[in-house]
């Protein structure tokens, strides 16, 4: 059964692990599955724990029950059991007492009347006398035989041995008289006769026996009226009844005892009492009644007939008195009948009823109490025994009820088992279905459990893999600096190498082509960068104001190099409701637009690039037929934006409004094939990876803008286009502070009653700008090349509009001829007889000369000897030429001599330089610095350090130029800076010392951050005690990693000093570390600037003197 | 003056070669610009310096790495100061391998740690020996009366 038990949990176990197994992906380690079966056998634990407890208290409840109502029933039952059985044995002990009673009564009055009678004839004198006696006595007895019907027999035995006895015989109801004949016996006194012997009262039945010559007679008798219905028979005597001898009642009283008749076979009860004389003397006769127990059988039989089961009466020695069973009561033995023993008897229950009760109460006297057993088998049944005694004096009797259990207890028996099955049978079903529930309900609960585990193993697996994609972003972060490092330096050393004068040209050109691979390089980690940047999500925008228009012709300004080179035009085209000032990031905008121009660059071999930005302000945004717009999720965008607006409503205005700047990069490329016009915004995706090897290019850069992008809330795609070429639209969602004042040029160009002459060489542009002016109400003559102008030219000024014009006035119209250098003819020496046929017209127009990067300096030397003052650099777009317009109008206006102005843009000393530095030819890389930076990737490792050199502010400009120029001359640079060096590594320290006391500074240091914080405070008492002596210091090197204090914790330390006394130190950090948070980590502490070991000589000088550079100014 | 002239070759051949088995890098060219009369034997104080400050370290990394419980913390920033010392002087293969070393450090890899302080050692005493024998032959063209050419 256990066994059973056990692989059927077995079983389940197992089916449940399985089913387990089959849950799990098949690919788990080992150890999470053992971590599951664990965890699976332990809800299997608790699942049977449960099922166990549920069993037990149903096998509790059950047991319970059950006992509950077998014992009330059984008890109440056996209460009622033995009231009935008590009733049952009672009865016919009763009925035995009433018998035993009516025949001693009976018995009394007989000897009452016979000694009255026998006394009234004690005096018989004769025979005559003697039978007047016996008649009367005869007469007497049948009275009182006749009045009571039960009785057997009744029997007067007279002392001289004369008998009359009355006899019923029960069997064939006849009722008898019996006497003896009187003749054989003497007249004798009946009494006194021995009365002076003693033995004498013992009367024996010797005497009767003696008598043997009796005669006895019988007589049938009228049972009611006593008459003699027949004739007398003579009979043997003692053949029909006892009767009562002297021998009965030896000592003269009554006796009682069992007897047996022939003529009956139940047994018989017979007294005998004697009957004194008068004096009480002797005995006269004896009277015997004997009265059959056959009637308290028959009650006995009726009694327990309904019970089926079994009474009989007992002598105390055991005789069977009388039995309920219809065997016979009497034994035919060879000495005649005779009384059986009840454990002999015929009746098997009797028989054994005896036997159990004489083996249970074997030896002690059993009889004198009641006993009642109720649990007694006798043959193949129980039976409730109870025994009763009844203690006469003469006659104890015993009364024994058997009662089979069956007819009491039968059916509460059978209903008990029954009840019993029912109940096992109905708690093993709730056993079951309990179990099957605990099954379920568990197997839902350990589900759950599962999937909880399964979430929770996700969730790390999940983490792991961001781990691992942070290892990626942090080792593509830690590479690139790894990378960028030795590239930097080989940068360098290439542009000391291309100082150098002694290089022959061979050498010269291939240094500059490594430095342009080189470069590519860089420009190739700074993506990667990028890439990883955008994907850790550690990419933030910036949020600050700038001026968008700008930043795009600054761009366009410098892709227009490369166009020219590559007789590409570049074209700017932004509408005039482009707002002025946005809210972004400048950088990672200008990053966009130098992805997708760079981009269009290199696919396209001629025609033109244009960028045309227009803007839609989001409340008014109609929906543009020609411009895609999710709408949804510009709207999303928008409410994001607003949202984060207000978020940080405190930094920007609230006037702030949103706006949606549309842009498309249009170019006459090659063109993406439509099916790759999504795919190219994926990673390292090309449109046509057969032209990597001519193009290059990693693929990152359209991933890098659409990332960007999508970032700032706007989208990208490429769009269809007529003709061949590619076109990318995209939109922004940038903030405009509102109250922006919009130049009105318009109103001032209309006054003017301006008319131009647009010289230029590139169609397209020439096209875009000649209808930007005729809208504003400008005349203008478009001008392809030379011949074409002069032809313009000279129709203008045919000596009679000449004198027409000159009849109205300049001031009524001011005539500009725009004139692009590629008109002339600069190859051959015609250009000079050019300009003597355009000076012919200077009188009368204003010229404005657009310049390429390549002019040659003779060029611009001779224009401006011949008065063309005005010139910009190409490629030309309408900031420029307002510009120009602007200055001419203002220079007729106020009809000033002509002044030395220089136009080119609005960085006009920036561009300044990158005239005086432009041998770096193709980079020009001062101009615009933090637009190129991103492009062109400089000399310096470090952007935010060039970002920091070039934010510098306009005022500042100057100082800078200075800086340059100082750089430019080399040594002594750092002239009188007095510097302190924080530095642990004794290396670094002499090495950083060396070369900061090569160019000129002098140098303290200090080998942690305590001790630096220490001078400097030192340094601050003696400054306030004596304020010449030793100088103070201009700037801190500080390393980031040393012991006691490291550089970040020095550096807080010196701020926090510094809030006090207001002033401010430069601190350059010293870092083996170039992520970008170590950089934002010194930032942050406090840090001025971020210097990268190696420590690179060059951009530790530039550093240093864009740190200390106006203080440094001011003294020398 | 045939034996200045080769000894000059001949360091001129064993500095490129230092150079092309990376042995050094242009840290250290940028070390023997740094040099002139004002500091005539800079490179030697330098690297001498290097050498004791390296001797320190490795010392100190054994008896680091030696401890029941190692204390990466510690180890690391020692690594550190080494790799910061040996690029300092443009011993590139030494910064490499504590590159390596550190990476070790972070995944707190005894085995790593050890083996690369195996190398670090290894990289060391063959970059000093390649420095002294450097030296000998600077020393030797100074003794000869030479110049020391200048590596570009």
């Amino acid at each position: 059964m256990a066994s059973g038990v056990r692989r059927f949990f077995d079983k389940i176990l197992l089916s449940a692990t399985s089913s387990e197994r089959n849950h799990l992906p098949a690919a788990r380690r080992s150890n999470v599955n053992q971590e599951h079966e664990f965890r699976c056998y332990s809800v299997f634990v608790a699942r049977l724990a449960i099922m166990g407890m549920l069993a037990v208290l149903i096998g509790l409840l059950t047991l319970f029950t059950w006992h509950f109502t077998k014992v009330y029933t059984r008890t109440s039952l056996n209460s009622l059991a033995y009231g009935l059985r008590y009733e049952l044995l009672q009865r016919p002990i009763l009925r035995m007492w009433k018998i035993l009673n009516s025949t001693v009564e009976i018995t009394t009055s007989q000897v009452r009347i016979s000694e009255y009678v026998i006394r009234k004839y004690s005096k018989a004198e004769n025979q005559a006398q003697q039978v007047e006696l016996y008649e009367v006595m005869r007469d007497v007895t049948w009275a009182l035989f006749s009045s009571r019907k039960a009785l057997n027999s009744m029997s007067i035995k007279y002392r001289n041995g004369f008998v009359q006895a009355f006899h019923r015989d029960l069997r064939d109801k006849n009722t008898y008289y019996i006497y003896s004949n009187l003749d054989n016996y003497t007249m004798v006194e009946p009494y006194g006769m021995n009365r002076s012997s003693p033995h004498d009262l013992e009367w024996n039945d010797q005497m009767i026996h003696g008598n043997v010559s009796a005669i006895w007679y019988r007589e049938p008798l009228d049972p009611d009226t006593g008459r003699k219905t027949g004739k007398q028979k003579v009979i043997p005597p003692d053949e029909l009844i006892n009767i009562a001898g002297i021998s009965q009642v030896p000592d003269g009283a009554a006796s009682w005892h069992v007897a047996v008749s022939k003529f009956t076979n139940s047994p018989l009860l017979s007294a005998a009492l004697p009957v004194w004389d008068e004096d009480r003397g002797s005995i006269v006769a004896v009277v015997g009644v004997t009265t059959a127990l056959y009637s308290v059988g028959q009650l006995m039989k009726e009694l327990v007939e309904i019970h089926g089961g079994h009474i009989y009466l007992t002598s105390q020695e055991g005789w069977l008195l009388a039995t309920s069973s219809g065997t016979p009561l009497l034994r035919n033995s060879s000495g005649g009948f005779a009384l059986t023993m009840a454990k002999d008897s015929q009746d098997e229950i009797i028989r054994s009823a005896a036997e159990w009760l004489n083996k249970t109460y074997r030896h002690k006297p059993p009889l004198n109490h009641e006993v009642h057993s109720a649990t007694t088998t006798l043959g193949h049944q129980r039976y409730y025994i109870d025994s009763f005694f009844l203690n006469l004096t003469r006659l104890p009797m015993v009364g024994v009820l058997c009662i089979p259990r069956k007819n009491i207890m039968g059916k509460v028996d059978a209903r008990e088992i029954k009840t019993l099955i029912i109940l096992i049978s109905a708690s093993v079903c709730i056993l079951v279905v309990g179990c099957i529930c605990i099954f379920i309900l568990t197997n839902g609960v350990s589900k759950e459990m599962k999937l909880r585990a399964e979430l929770i193993s996700h969730l790390d697996a999940r983490r792991k893999a961001e781990a691992s994609s942070n290892f990626k972003s942090q080792f593509l972060a830690n590479m690139s600096h790894e990378l960028r490092t030795p590239m930097a330096a080989v940068i360098g050393l290439l542009d000391i190498l291309l100082c150098d004068d002694s290089l022959s040209n061979e050498q010269y050109a291939t240094i500059s082509q490594i430095r342009r691979c080189s470069t590519a390089l860089l420009r190739l980690l700074n993506n990667i960068l990028d890439i990883s940047k955008v994907e850790s999500g550690k990419l933030v925008l910036e949020e600050a104001e700038y001026d968008l228009g700008r930043e795009l012709e600054g761009l366009v300004d410098m892709f227009s190099v490369q166009c020219k080179n590559r007789n590409v035009e570049a074209i700017i085209d932004l509408s005039d409701d482009m707002p002025k000032v946005v809210r972004g990031d400048s950088g990672r905008v200008v990053q966009i637009f130098a992805n997708l121009i760079s981009n269009s660059i290199k696919f396209t071999t001629s025609g033109s690039i244009i960028l045309r930005g227009w803007c839609e302000n989001l409340n008014s945004f109609s929906n543009n037929e020609n411009f895609f717009v999710d709408h949804r999720a510009l709207w999303n965008a928008y409410q994001k934006k607003i949202k984060r607006k207000g978020l940080d409503g405190k930094r920007t205005s609230k006037n702030d409004n949103i706006v949606i700047l549309f842009f498309e990069v249009e170019d006459t490329g090659c063109g993406i094939d439509p099916s790759k016009w999504e795919s190219v915004f994926e990673s390292f995706e090309q449109a046509d990876p057969s032209t990597t090897r001519l193009h290059g290019g990693t693929g990152l850069g359209l991933c890098i803008v659409r990332t960007l992008v999508n970032k700032m809330g706007g989208e990208i795609r490429v769009a269809k286009k007529n003709g061949s070429g590619t076109l990318m639209q995209l939109y922004l969602l940038l903030s405009t502070p509102a109250d922006v004042p919009r130049e009105s040029y318009r109103l001032k160009f209309a006054e003017n009653n301006l008319k131009v002459v647009l010289a230029l060489n590139g169609g397209t542009n020439r096209a875009i700008l000649s209808r930007w002016l005729l809208k504003l109400g400008v005349s203008i003559w478009e001008a392809n090349e030379w011949n074409e102008l002069t032809r313009i030219l000279q129709e203008m000024f045919k000596p009679a509009r000449i004198e027409s014009l000159s009849s109205e006035g300049v001031e009524m119209e001011i005539l500009i001829i725009v004139i692009d250098i590629g008109m002339l003819n600069i190859s051959t020496d015609i250009w000079k007889e050019q300009l003597n046929f355009l000076d012919a017209f200077s009188r009368r127009a204003k010229f404005g000369w657009i310049l390429n990067h390549d002019t040659s300096n003779t060029i611009k030397i001779e224009l401006r000897r011949r008065g063309h003052l005005l010139m910009v650099n190409g490629p030309l777009y309408k900031t420029k030429l307002i510009q120009i317009i602007e200055a001419i109008i203002k220079e007729s206006n106020l009809d000033q001599p002509k002044k030395n102005i220089m136009w080119t843009d609005a960085h006009a000393q920036s561009s300044n330089d990158s005239e005086v530095t432009e041998t770096n030819s193709t980079e020009s890389f001062t101009a615009y610095g933090s637009v190129v930076s991103h492009c062109f990737p400089e000399l310096t490792d470090d952007r935010s350090e060039w970002d920091r050199l070039t934010s510098v502010p306009n005022g500042n400009l100057n100082c800078e130029q200075q800086i340059h120029q100082k750089v430019k001359n080399g040594q002594k640079a750092l002239e009188g800076l007095h510097i302190l060096l924080a530095e642990d590594n004794p290396i670094l320290q002499r090495v950083a010392t060396i070369m900061l006391e090569q160019v000129g500074a002098k140098v303290v240091v200090v080998g942690d951050g305590v001790q630096a914080v220490e001078t400097l405070s030192i340094q601050k008492v003696e400054n306030f005690n004596n304020s010449c002596d030793p100088p103070p210091f201009d700037l801190i090197l500080m390393d980031c990693q040393m012991p006691k204090m490291d550089g970040y914790e020095a550096t807080k330390a010196i701020r926090r000093v510094e809030m006090e006394s207001e002033s401010h130190i430069p601190i350059v950090a010293l870092t083996a570390h170039a992520m970008s948070s170590d950089e934002a980590k010194c930032l942050e502490v406090g840090m001025d600037a971020y210097l990268t070991k190696p420590i690179d000589c060059k951009l530790m000088v530039s550093t240093i003197l864009s740190l200390t550079k106006c203080n440094n100014l001011t003294l020398t | 003056m045939a034996s200045v002239s080769q000894l000059q070759r001949q360091f001129v051949e064993y500095t490129t070669s230092l150079y092309n088995e990376g042995y050094l890098d242009d840290q250290f060219t940028q070390l023997q610009k740094l040099q002139d009369e004002s500091n005539p034997d800079f490179v030697v104080e330098v690297v001498s310096l290097f050498f004791e400050d390296s001797e320190k370290l490795l010392n100190n990394l054994a008896t680091a790495l030696q401890q029941k419980i190692v204390d990466y913390k510690q180890v690391d920033s020692h690594v550190h100061q080494f790799k910061g010392s040996s690029s300092s002087i443009g011993a590139q293969r030494v910064t490499n391998v504590c590159v390596h070393f550190r990476n070790y450090c972070e995944e707190k890899n005894l085995d790593g740690c050890l083996r690369c302080l195996q190398q670090v050692k290894h990289e060391y005493i063959l970059v000093r020996n390649k420095l002294e024998a450097l030296f000998r032959l600077e020393q030797q063209i100074l003794q000869a009366g030479g110049s020391i050419p200048m590596m570009e």
